[in-house]
């Protein structure tokens, strides 16, 4: 039971990257558009998360730095200061994007209207942050969002063919109604959501949390293997299922109610339930992972304590970031934008913050004063590169294909 | 002064007797890229306190080295050997071979010596 809870940390970072808001709604659009033609960047990026979330918790393990620590420390203030506010920028947006989030997926359940929702959701958030003990937080959300695994179960339920899903999975084209550059637009949006920085910053961050040290590398190898690959899997799930109902109906995705449309129709009131308890476990998660993110990269990046393992008074400034971005969170969805939308728009602002954040983990990794025998093997070190060159084109890619897509529509 | 703003000043040597005003012997050597630093002062119980050896002047970069000054550090292919390239010819100049640092400059003593900026692993 140890053994299985000791993944939970995996399990939270990857609904995070995987199944967070944004995701939710950006594979049910992606499979209901695409089918499973898109499949295939789900798995780049879940190697590629796979990769650096695991040296990134090595290096925490064995140095006791957590992400933001190395990348201050080996890009300088400078180069630091911009990976800061690009990925503070996507953290900020993607907390905004999942307290909406959690309020839309409350909404689904009780039918109040999520603004009314966004202050409860949000003072959730906070309470939780300044309460409750990491550990009890990430097993709770962790195992009830994998309940999102419905997705996978009312997939089997639809009686797909699955000759016909495969197909479009291993040998994937852009379907005749739809340009190139939409389909690369979403594939980098896929790929940016899967290798999002919070990940890793909240990974290794929660490492040190967690007090790992050599002997945990296991641990955190078993975390890796698990937590992503799941995310991967529910995510090309929910794609899925979407390319089965809504595809041939010709449903185009806009909210939160058409993605679990699938699941209604494949596993009935039951499943319907589950859907919900994923969802709002799956946001809340996300809402978590992403506020503690900002306040660790602000912390670590400035040189203040921080930690939940401290009591708030002893991580003052810690807290204090993390209370803001939630006030600022409430104060953006108060304008009554799409939060949804929101998230669509981190993908800009990954440009900067991927390449920055990955490179002085790849480093760091293979610094034997910091990690003694435990530096990257050539294997690693091999993949990681061609990783990076695959991340930087990506980055480079983006902003153009933004802007020529109008965002994907 | 910081070390902030002594970073990426250029860095000239000195000018030769006859040269006229604004010439100098060798012209510009580079920009600081880094200040090096050794730890034999006042002892403490955890270190001693850090003297600052001299600064590193780089021809082509002021830019970071990433930690691959040190030639122990030798991954990932290719990484170090772009580093090294991008920081080719640089050289570390003692703190005594430093004539002074203006606010624009840094100028260095005639016959100054140019040591190796790389670090090898003290055994």
């Amino acid at each position: 039971m140890k053994r299985l809870l000791g993944v939970a940390l995996g399990i939270l970072t990857a609904i995070g990257g995987f199944v967070d808001i944004g995701d939710l709604v950006t594979n049910a659009v992606v499979g209901s558009r695409f089918g499973l033609s898109l499949a295939w960047v789900v798995g780049v990026g879940v190697v590629g998360i796979c990769l650096f979330a695991n040296m990134s918790g090595r290096v925490a393990a064995v140095s006791g730095r957590a992400t933001f620590e190395v990348i201050r420390e080996r890009l300088g203030p400078r180069a630091g200061l911009a990976n800061l506010s690009a990925s503070f920028f996507i953290n900020l947006m993607t907390v905004t994007a999942e307290i909406g989030g959690v309020a839309l997926a409350l909404q689904l359940a009780s039918s109040v209207h999520y603004l009314l929702w966004i202050p409860v959701a949000a003072a959730a958030v906070w309470l939780v942050i300044w309460r409750v003990k990491f550990k009890i937080m990430e097993n709770v959300t962790g195992l009830l969002g994998l309940t999102l695994i419905v997705f996978a179960v009312a997939l089997f339920l639809l009686k797909p063919d699955w000759m016909v899903l495969a197909g479009q999975a291993f040998s994937p084209s852009v379907p005749g109604e739809e340009t190139v550059s939409a389909y690369w637009y979403y594939a980098i949006a896929l790929f940016g959501a899967a290798m999002t920085p919070y990940e890793v910053f909240f990974f290794s961050s929660g490492a040190v949390e967690e007090g790992w040290s050599i002997k945990d590398l296991v641990q955190s190898r078993i975390n890796v293997l698990v937590g992503f690959p799941l995310g991967g899997f529910l995510s090309i799930a929910i794609a899925a299922c979407a390319a089965v109902v809504l595809l041939p109906a010709g449903i185009e995705v806009t909210s939160l109610s058409q993605v679990v449309l699938p699941v209604a129709e494949g596993a009935g009131k039951v499943g319907l339930a589950f859907v919900l308890v994923g969802l709002v476990a799956a946001t809340f998660g996300a809402a978590l992972e992403t506020t503690l993110s900002s306040g660790y990269t602000l912390a670590q990046f400035f040189g203040w304590s921080w930690g939940k393992f401290r009591r708030p008074a002893q991580a003052a400034r810690f807290h204090l970031a993390m209370i803001i971005c939630l006030l600022v969170g409430i104060a953006v969805l108060a304008t009554g934008v799409d939060p949804i939308l929101v998230t669509e728009y981190s993908v800009v602002f990954s440009a900067i913050a991927l390449p920055l954040t990955y490179l002085p983990i790849l480093i760091v990794a293979n610094d034997p004063q910091y990690m003694h025998e435990h530096v990257n093997g050539r294997v690693v070190n091999a993949l990681a590169m061609v990783y990076l060159v695959i991340i930087l084109c990506a980055s480079l890619a983006a902003i153009p294909l933004m802007i020529l897509t109008g965002a994907g529509s | 002064m910081i070390l902030g703003d002594l970073l990426g000043l250029p860095v000239f040597g000195t000018p030769s007797r006859g040269s006229a005003a604004g010439e100098y012997d060798g012209g510009r050597l580079g920009k600081v890229a880094d200040a090096r630093f050794v730890l034999d002062g006042q002892p403490h119980q955890l270190t001693s306190d850090a003297r600052l050896l001299g600064l590193i002047v780089s021809p082509h970069s002021s830019g970071s080295f990433l930690g691959y000054e040190r030639t122990e550090v030798r991954h990932p292919w290719p990484l170090p050997q772009l580093l090294r390239w991008r920081h080719r010819g640089s050289f570390l100049v003692l703190w005594e071979d430093i004539a002074f640092i203006g606010r624009e400059e840094v100028q260095l003593r005639q016959g100054f010596t140019a040591y190796s900026t790389a670090l090898d692993r003290p055994e």
